[in-house]
């Protein structure tokens, strides 16, 4: 149900920062957090109605697969190195496991194979709309 | 383009946002918060951006409990007129340990992600001067509450949050937590004496109520209906 949540900020986002009427979004998404994007796409199509800006635009997601930096032993990891770490955490709490609601709360529920240290960064975790395109006079216009 | 930003922005849009707020620990801000919440007018949300500590949810006894999630983001848990967020209802009964940057992107997520309906919106927040005032202050215009007790060291470090909200052009509402008791007819003040906007008095029934503020109707709480309420 929180696909619904993400779904009204794009959306949000969009009539904010736009006037014109937008074709298409991409939006990027942290693998970890697992969002179901068939909930999240209809639940864009759904409000996208509500507004001239958003009503015809096209939602792309693209999944972002992090890397994990260890600030503590300097070590990079990937997503499938702490793989086992992340299943407990969702056989822990079921659907709505922390990750999926908050992945910034990754640090707190992942921590480095090699050392152990919770002092980890990533890249690639965070919701960000990455670009936008939008109908200009007949023609098309991207925003990144 | 940052959605979450957005969205957390929205949530607050129209809203009266009070911020309860020390730059020192231990001077009673999640027991005030819970008793402002408790002692407004209408229906109001308290959020705890204590994300380490998650005092509030310890407050009101609902540790070791999932928020249920809709449509509409996290459902606070509903008591009495609060309808209270904690990330305590998102991890349980878990440590939260965050580098500085995920400390402040969880705060927004917190917000952006819950279902916040009510009129008023009451922050508690952890002590001291670092991300969960920038997040406010990026995310909406908030009403200050400084909360610190007449010790001298309280209101020297409580002074750097005073001189900050006054740069920024925020008069705060100074309230003294543990300021007296009363003896027969005398007012006793064991830790000093310091005049705020609000005094309020010692009451050692408090602890007793502790996993159950929502049922305290003691002399804290009648001072704050009473006094600091009116300020709002």
């Amino acid at each position: 149900m929180h696909e619904w949540s993400i779904a009204y900020s794009v959306v949000k986002t969009l009539t904010d920062n736009f006037d014109k009427k937008v074709l298409k979004v991409t939006l990027v998404l942290p693998q970890f957090s697992f969002l179901d994007l068939e909930i999240l796409k209809e639940a864009f199509d759904e409000l996208k109605k509500e507004n001239k800006v958003t009503q015809d635009a096209e939602l792309k997601i693209k999944i972002a697969e992090p890397i994990f930096k260890c600030r503590n032993c300097g070590k990079e990891f990937k997503l499938s190195d702490v793989e086992k770490q992340l299943n407990e955490v969702r056989s822990q709490y079921g659907e709505e496991y922390p990750l999926h609601l908050m992945p910034e709360l990754f640090p707190a529920f992942l921590k480095c194979p090699y050392c152990g240290s919770h002092d980890i960064e990533a890249k690639g975790q965070e919701i960000y709309i990455e670009s936008v395109e939008v109908e200009e006079s007949g023609a098309v216009t991207r925003t990144s | 383009m940052e959605p979450l930003r957005e969205l957390a922005k929205e949530k607050l849009r129209g809203k009266k946002v009070i911020a309860v707020m020390s730059a020192k620990g231990g001077v009673g801000k999640s027991v005030i918060s819970a008793l402002i919440s408790l002692s407004l007018p209408s229906s109001a949300t308290l959020i705890d951006l204590d994300i380490h500590t998650m005092g509030i949810a310890k407050l009101f006894g609902i540790e070791n409990v999932s928020f249920e999630v809709s449509k509409e983001g996290i459902e606070p848990a509903k008591i009495k007129n609060v309808n209270l967020i904690s990330l305590a209802g998102v991890v349980r009964d878990r440590y939260v340990i965050l580098p500085g940057r995920n400390q402040y992107n969880v705060m927004k997520e917190l917000i952006a992600y819950s279902n916040i309906k009510t009129d008023y919106v009451v922050f508690d927040l952890p002590p001291g001067l670092g991300d969960e005032i920038l997040v406010l202050e990026e995310l909406t215009d908030y009403k200050p509450i400084i909360i610190t007790t007449p010790s001298k060291v309280s209101i020297k470090v409580v002074k750097y949050l005073i001189d900050y909200l006054y740069e920024k052009n925020k008069k705060p509402i100074m309230v003294v937590n543990m300021s007296y008791f009363t003896c027969g007819s005398e007012k006793v003040k064991p830790f000093g004496s310091y005049e705020g906007d609000v005094n309020l008095p010692i009451d050692p029934n408090i602890e007793e109520f502790i996993g159950k503020i929502q049922n305290y109707e003691g002399e804290v709480k009648k001072v704050i209906e009473k006094e600091l309420i009116p300020l709002l």
